[in-house]
């Protein structure tokens, strides 16, 4: 019902186009800082478990590939992902839910404003583009973390880990990675306002909202992960 | 006018209402009284739609309310507005923001100045100085959030305003504000109003009207002189049992 509701509502971008600002900045802008962080740290981890585990007996170039291929694939847009189910799921479910519990969303109802075009809508729409811009920074990031690693502690040259990183890339790996920050950015913002909305009880309640939200956040993920995994096969 | 046709509904397991009919008639204040739990809220949630009753009608303005469909809900809420128990003001919102949320959805696009010129009007109304309009409302006492939440619902000039206990978990002098404060709005925004209380003093200080509700149904309905008068058991238990709070 709620998502035949938010579709239903975005033929009306002059509603929330307001709003999806505002909740754009604290979904993108705010969560930048944590994003590049993780996106750096998981870089120089993967250009280390790459070089100690598959770089014995094949070429050194192999650790820019697993970097460039895991962050565009997998890292880049999953971690990001949990990141921000934690920081933003956790947020929106439990103010949602503190308005649900608080009678606000009652509120919204007898004044004959759509929670959904209100509330709702804005988050999804600015959940599901600003994805997309931090996890290209947070790929980037990685990127250029796994460089400094491979390059500071690992001992391989700039230019063998740009011929890597040439070697490996591929256009299908970026429109897989902007595929899954899309189905992510929708899943962390749509779910938390589900769970939001059906809140009950009062500030423990609100408190078990924000868990629920995240938990089905992080598993819907890993569903999505999985599911998505056939669309890289089509795009290369 | 506002019809309350046989309304029966079950919550949790247990009947709330059990067959509640009620007339409001228009340009009146009436107060619904009695104690606490036995589906006061209840009953003024059915009348905006917040509540499906399990049998009976709710007519508003001829429309009936749980049948309506999304245009004739949307002609319920423009007439209505709702002053909750504890003031459901928008805590993201400044007070700004807050009344701005009383005008139709859209209003303010396009007409900033004549959107303040009510907003900077209605708080007015409730005697509150313009210097709050840039706070949140957890900067604001619980006497002003209410007038707050009471502005909010007469901005928009409905028909019909319903305050649900306007006076619960106030001190008495801010008790006895917001009643003065529900009686001259309602004079001035020429509303009609609905003011569901436990607190007997309010009931006959601000009611045309009163119904006791009681087990479900209106025990007893009339003036307040009536009321006063009367040998109804359930008035008599009621009244007899209220704590005075002094005049309002």
């Amino acid at each position: 019902m709620l998502g035949v509701a938010t579709l239903r509502a975005l033929a009306y971008p002059r509603r929330y186009a307001l709003e999806t600002v505002h909740h754009a900045k604290f979904i993108g802008l705010d969560s930048l800082p944590l994003v590049l962080l993780m996106g750096a740290l998981s870089g120089a981890v993967m250009a280390q478990q790459t070089m100690y585990q598959l770089s014995p007996g094949l070429p050194r170039e192999i650790v820019a590939g697993g970097v460039v291929g895991g962050m565009l694939t997998e890292l880049g847009p999953v971690l990001t992902a949990v990141v921000l189910a934690g920081r933003v799921g956790a947020a929106i479910g439990a103010e949602l839910g503190t308005m649900k519990v608080t009678n606000q969303i009652d509120a919204l109802l007898t004044m004959g404003r759509d929670p959904v075009v209100e509330l709702v809508v804005p988050r999804v729409v600015a959940g599901t583009i600003i994805l997309i811009p931090l996890v290209m920074l947070a790929n980037v990031m990685g990127i250029f973390s796994g460089y400094v690693t491979s390059v500071g502690i690992l001992g391989l040259s700039t230019a063998e880990y740009v011929d890597g990183a040439k070697g490996y890339y591929h256009h299908g790996a970026l429109v897989f990675s902007l595929v899954k920050a899309v189905a992510y950015g929708f899943a962390i913002t749509f779910i938390s306002s589900h769970v939001g909305l059906r809140a009950t009880g009062g500030a423990a309640g609100v408190g078990r909202t924000a868990t629920r939200a995240v938990v089905a956040i992080i598993v819907s993920i890993m569903v999505l992960d999985t599911v998505l995994g056939p669309v890289y096969k089509t795009l290369t | 006018m506002i019809r309350i046709i046989g309304v029966h509904k079950w919550l949790g397991g247990r009947p709330v209402l059990s067959g509640v009919d009620l007339d409001v008639r228009e340009g009146e204040t009436l107060a619904i009284m009695g104690p606490s739990g036995t589906g006061k809220s209840v009953l003024l949630k059915h009348i905006v739609g917040l509540f499906d009753p399990d049998a009976g009608d709710i007519l508003v303005d001829g429309i009936s309310v749980p049948s309506a469909d999304r245009a004739e809900m949307a002609a319920v809420r423009t007439r209505t507005a709702y002053v909750f128990q504890n003031s459901a003001l928008f805590d993201s919102m400044t007070v700004r923001g807050n009344l701005r949320m009383g005008l139709p959805p859209g209003f303010c696009r396009g007409r900033a100045a004549k959107c303040e010129e009510l907003v900077r009007a209605a708080l007015d109304h409730v005697n509150l100085e313009p210097d709050v309009l840039t706070l949140l409302p957890a900067e604001l006492s619980g006497g002003m959030q209410r007038r707050v939440a009471i502005a909010r619902a007469i901005i928009g000039k409905r028909r019909y305003v319903l305050y649900d206990e306007p006076t619960t978990g106030l001190d008495p002098v801010n008790a006895t504000r917001i009643n003065r404060l529900i009686a001259r709005v309602g004079e001035e925004v020429d509303a009609t109003s609905i003011v569901v209380t436990h607190d007997v003093e309010s009931a006959f200080f601000l009611a045309d009207r009163i119904a006791l509700l009681s087990d479900g149904v209106v025990a007893a309905e009339g003036t307040p002189h009536e009321l006063r008068e009367t040998d109804n058991r359930a008035v008599r238990e009621f009244l007899d049992a209220a704590p005075a709070r002094g005049p309002a």
